[in-house]
């Protein structure tokens, strides 16, 4: 019934054979993830909220993990595909780490992402990736990516539900996009205060994104996390 | 053995599913051979094809958004040839990114544009340097800008009508002299003067066509690429943000600047309007 | 090459293919590149290879709750064959280790298969007579790769599981559904519950002050009521229940029991009773 020789055309929805019925695998659990470098920091905050379609599954389901002292993920999209293709990341750190007696380097772990996620090209991860965290010289670097794994290194990215809210408030904050003022370099502080607005403020308007706020702050010295309150309606 | 016999005496009752293969799901994927040859995950439906647009389609209901790059074009003349992109990647109606690297730089020698799905640009771009970097070890000596873009060509048309979308143009000096071709995910391949890729291509065309002549000097080569991409941006919705430069000469490629077309715009309008010369 | 942008990355109009790459199964061998993994096809006939589409034999909502010292759980005995009360005396609590209770919502075959794997998987572990037994979080994460497995291929386990343990003097509840979707929380309920009973729970936690001020008992008169809410309104469900109660000292899941209902008010609405 499938006939390949060449020249012919195939319209194959023929009326004998079996129409597919196909299972969607896909569930978009919302939420929402923002990055934004710093000069010798990054922050890699995202919301905890999990929702399926107008339910709340948990009010308290992290999206951020922390892969090594320089670098920090943070996904969005279907939990199932983010949690396995963190747990993919982590696996081939931990290999790289045993392979080569030294901890990958945020640059690396980049590249190694965007390969991952084009490896699915045919049957994507769901996923918006943000990868912050410090380069080698010390500075704040941020990469997205798309769900099949193109990327870019940026200053400041938000995805997931809300980043439509978002990202033209740090384009405008951060990048002093449209703005007469001169371009400045922010301090920890300020970067802080405009992620939290960020969140607060999404919350009002994004019903995905709510509950609690975690904050990663990668710095030199380490990691640190906070864990703020959102508003839970 | 048993191996052997397992693998050939299936038959429906004994293939009971135990869950065994819990990492069946990544492609063979195992970290002691991820960096060999590339091999993609299929989902396992009957139409694979078919699962793909069905979740790419903009009515579907859990959209996967591919982003997009947009105008791009590229020129030989007497000095070399000229790279000229834009940098907007948009996902659906929504711009994803104003600063999209579209000139991917493959080799100091060889320049390739990005039209099309980024991630298939970068990705396959990335693997034909691999390639490149392969031929020049094996070899002694560069690989032909002829040679690349075929390499290139070659391998997305295994791929093809599984729904890559890639429009590029490779571009370098070789033995042979300034070399540029226009490669596509359909399989076309054309070696060429002048191509411009994407959907504000037609307006880059009209700009470029006007202005071209063989014997422009650098600075003005550069400025024609730079002025047909303004509009471009100008009027295409899928182009925008800035505007990146390359010139490619006997010594390797430069970058030529990046301009934001917000402040091109007033620039450009400042000038004095006359007739086409 | 189509030069318009929200064409691209996608594969073509699906009404001609003319590329003729459809079946994509013949390009086995072709690709250089190793397609690892091709199309459902069944071998030799070339039709889709047909799975699970819709659950059959189905449970209604599970329900869980944390309080202070464990975990309490709680499930109808009915399965359903669509509208049909089919079975009335099954167990969808079911205790897979000291400290830890599977419950099921959904397909019950599907649900009696994934019992038999983990019980399976503890068998194995016990046999190993290594010291170690598979804890709560763990057996957690085992299903959840059984499930979004099955879900990549195409082929899900038509259920969500709810997970309930006590693990190093924490109490644990999970759930985990048909895409691999996993979540943890301090109350679940699924499917019809997730609606009408979960609202009651949060609420319950919230004015009491969360799990720890929660008692045994309390947690039970919670369940309760959630069930009898879920019995007046959820069709598919039964007035006949088991509780689980999972604590550092181990698992009990009660006898069936039912809950006082009161009908009299069905009298005085049309179209309800008489």
């Amino acid at each position: 019934m499938f006939s390949t020789y060449p020249g012919q055309a195939v319209i194959d929805h023929p009326v004998s054979a079996p129409i597919e019925h196909r299972f969607d695998p896909y569930v978009d659990n919302g939420g929402t993830l923002l990055s934004i470098a710093g000069n010798d920091f990054c922050v890699v905050a995202a919301d905890t909220r999990q929702s399926e379609g107008y339910s709340i599954n948990s009010r308290y389901v992290p999206k951020s993990v922390k892969l090594s002292d320089k670098t920090v993920i943070s996904m969005g999209g279907c939990y199932a595909d983010c949690l396995t293709l963190t747990k993919r990341i982590q696996q081939s750190m931990e290999w790289y780490h045993h392979a080569h007696g030294k901890v990958m380097s945020t640059a690396a772990v980049a590249q190694m992402l965007s390969i991952m996620l084009y490896q699915k090209r045919f049957f994507p991860f769901y996923s918006w990736c943000i990868l912050g965290g410090l380069d080698e010289e010390g500075k704040g670097a941020v990469y997205t990516y798309d769900p099949v794994g193109s990327y870019e290194r940026e200053t400041c990215r938000c995805a997931g539900s809300a980043s439509s809210l978002i990202q033209p408030f740090l384009d405008n904050q951060i990048n002093f996009k449209n703005q007469e003022s001169r371009q400045r370099t922010l301090t920890k502080d300020e970067v802080l205060r405009i992620t939290k607005d960020s969140f607060t403020s999404a919350t009002e308007r994004d019903i995905y994104t709510g509950d609690y706020l975690e904050i990663f702050v990668i710095t030199n010295t380490g990691v640190e996390v906070q864990k703020i309150d959102l508003k839970k309606d | 053995m048993d191996s052997l016999v397992a693998k050939y005496s299936n038959s429906a009752s004994t293939s009971f599913d135990t869950e065994d293969s819990l990492n069946n799901n990544s492609g063979g994927w195992d970290a002691a051979s991820q960096f060999a040859l590339p091999s993609f995950d299929i989902p396992l439906v009957a139409n694979p094809v078919d699962f793909l647009r069905a979740h790419t389609d903009p009515s579907a209901e859990n959209r996967i958004r591919i982003q997009h790059g947009t105008t791009t074009l590229a020129f030989k003349f007497q000095g070399g040839i000229v790279v000229a992109v834009d940098s907007r990647a948009s996902g659906g109606s929504y711009i994803a990114s104003q600063t999209v690297k579209k000139v991917i730089e493959i080799n100091p020698y060889l320049l390739g544009t990005m039209a099309g799905g980024a991630a298939d640009c970068q990705y396959w771009e990335r693997e034909l340097g691999r390639r490149c970097r392969l031929y020049e070890l094996r070899n002694k000596e560069r690989i032909s800008v002829a040679a690349a873009s075929k390499i290139l060509s070659n391998m997305v048309y295994d791929y093809k009508g599984m729904g890559l979308s890639m429009g590029t143009m490779i571009t370098g000096w070789d033995k042979t002299g300034p070399q540029l071709f226009y490669v596509d995910s359909d399989g076309s391949r054309l070696r060429g003067e002048k191509f411009s890729v994407g959907s504000g291509s037609t307006f880059a065309y009209g700009v470029l066509d006007t202005g071209y002549d063989y014997n422009l000097s650098v600075p003005d080569a550069i400025e024609l690429g730079r002025r047909a991409i303004y509009h471009a941006t100008h009027r295409d919705a899928y182009s925008g943000g800035s505007i990146n430069i390359f010139h490619v000469k006997e010594s390797g490629w430069s970058f030529e600047g990046n301009y934001d077309v917000g402040a091109l715009h007033w620039e450009y309008q400042a000038l004095p309007k006359g007739p086409i010369a | 090459m189509d030069h318009f942008p929200t064409n691209w990355g996608n594969p073509r109009s699906e009404d001609v293919d003319s590329y003729n790459t459809y079946p994509i199964s013949s390009h086995i061998g072709k690709v250089p590149h190793s397609v690892t993994q091709i199309a459902g096809y069944g071998h030799t006939t070339g039709h889709p290879t047909s799975h699970t589409l819709q659950p059959v034999v189905t449970g209604t909502s599970v329900l869980g709750i944390k309080f202070k010292g464990g975990v309490m759980m709680a499930a109808d005995n009915l399965a359903s064959y669509g509208s049909l009360a089919r079975f009335r005396d099954v167990e969808r609590l079911h205790q897979v280790a000291d400290f830890t209770v599977l419950g099921a919502s959904g397909d019950i075959s599907d649900y009696q298969y994934v019992k038999h794997l983990i019980d399976s998987q503890m068998i194995k572990e016990y046999n190993a007579d290594d010291g170690h037994t598979l804890a709560t979080p763990n057996i957690y994460e085992y299903l959840w790769r059984v499930m979004y497995n099955r879900r990549s291929k195409m082929n899900p386990l038509w259920n969500t599981f709810v997970l309930g343990g006590v693990h190093q003097g924490k109490s644990f509840l999970g759930a985990i559904d048909l895409k691999g979707t996993p979540y943890q929380a301090p109350s679940i309920a699924t499917g019809f519950g997730s609606h009408l009973a979960q609202p009651i729970l949060r609420k319950e936690l919230e004015t009491r002050g969360g799990e720890d001020n929660i008692t045994e008992e309390q947690a039970v008169e919670i369940l309760k009521k959630s069930m009898k809410v879920l019995w007046y309104r959820d069709a598919r469900s039964m007035n006949k229940f088991q509780l689980a109660k999972i604590t550092a000292e181990g698992v009990t899941i009660s006898e069936p029991m039912s809950v006082e209902t009161e009908w009299a008010f069905a009298e005085k609405i049309r179209g309800y009773g008489a």
